[in-house]
């Protein structure tokens, strides 16, 4: 069960089965978006658990790296491929955002899919994080915003911030 | 037109909350229908993503191509003279004058109290 209050942070895990002897291992290298180190560790062994005949047990991570952004002030258009499951059933989806980095894009997935599709963080699988290009978008929402020439009033602007404590 | 001010590529806007409240930045591009990249090389706001409610629009804007690099959002403040059209805007002074009212101590508030009374 993940507990997310922030960003989540971008991890590089690699990790293989033990080697018995002198036979030689395949090693895996997977993209975890994850809170902590923690919980990036126990999503590498369930992704892989999953798809490879490997389990926490029988392997090791050979190297965990935490990710940072090449380009923070760059606003990006971000495809996410995710995998679900609703309460009938799993499907895919493919779901776009824009943003600075891929993991502010994964975070707004996850929030996304929780409000959207009431999907909570442990049913959710992020199978493949892409930048897209602009002309190759699909979602009308994110093709919105590109335009060059942007702009945009703000009619009826409510502003609601109260510093003040009520006692 | 309906409207006097847009949120647009270029438009000098005045952080009201969070880290860099009270200083201006420049709408460099926009993220989403409610988070704005700024940047703010004279008023020193680093080059970041801001709320659109973190904001308020001013009436001055300066001419920058979409997603421009930094320098040039510099050389186009100081060509518009921005720091000091700001200045003279309502929203500055009003800014400015809470500010100093923040600052008042006990003393000067019991003579803003009697200066008000009489």
């Amino acid at each position: 069960m993940k507990f997310k209050c922030a960003e989540l942070k971008e991890y590089q895990i690699v990790g293989k089965p033990l080697s018995k002897a002198n036979e030689k291992t395949p090693i895996y290298k997977m993209r975890i978006f994850a809170p902590d180190e923690i919980v990036a560790k126990s999503r590498f062994w369930y992704f892989l658990r999953q798809l490879k005949k490997v389990r926490k047990v029988n392997g090791e991570i050979l190297r965990m790296t935490l990710v940072s952004n090449k380009s923070p002030t760059k606003i990006k258009n971000f495809g996410i491929w995710v995998r679900y499951d609703s309460r009938s059933g799993s499907h895919n989806m493919y779901r776009e955002y824009r943003d600075v980095s891929a993991t502010g894009a994964v975070t707004q997935c996850y929030r996304d899919m929780a409000a959207r599709h009431r999907a909570r963080a442990h049913s959710i699988q992020i199978m493949k994080v892409e930048v897209v290009k602009a002309g190759e978008c699909k979602r009308p929402i994110i093709k919105q915003m590109h335009d060059s020439s942007i702009k945009f009033p703000l009619p009826h602007r409510i502003l609601k911030y109260n510093k003040k404590s009520i006692f | 037109m309906l409207y006097q001010r847009y949120i647009e590529i270029g438009r000098v806007c005045y952080i009201r909350l969070g880290e860099h409240a009270g200083k201006t930045c420049v709408v460099v591009d926009m993220v989403d229908q409610k988070h704005l990249l700024v940047d703010g090389p004279m008023s020193g706001v680093p080059r970041s993503t801001i709320r659109l409610n973190q904001v308020a629009i001013t009436d001055l804007k300066i001419a920058i191509p979409r997603g421009c690099k930094t320098n040039k959002v510099r050389v186009e403040l100081t060509k518009a003279d921005i720091s000091t059209k700001f200045a003279k805007t309502s929203l500055s002074k009003k800014a400015e004058a809470k500010k100093d009212k923040a600052g008042l101590g006990d003393f000067e508030r019991f003579k803003l109290r009697v200066a008000k009374t009489t």
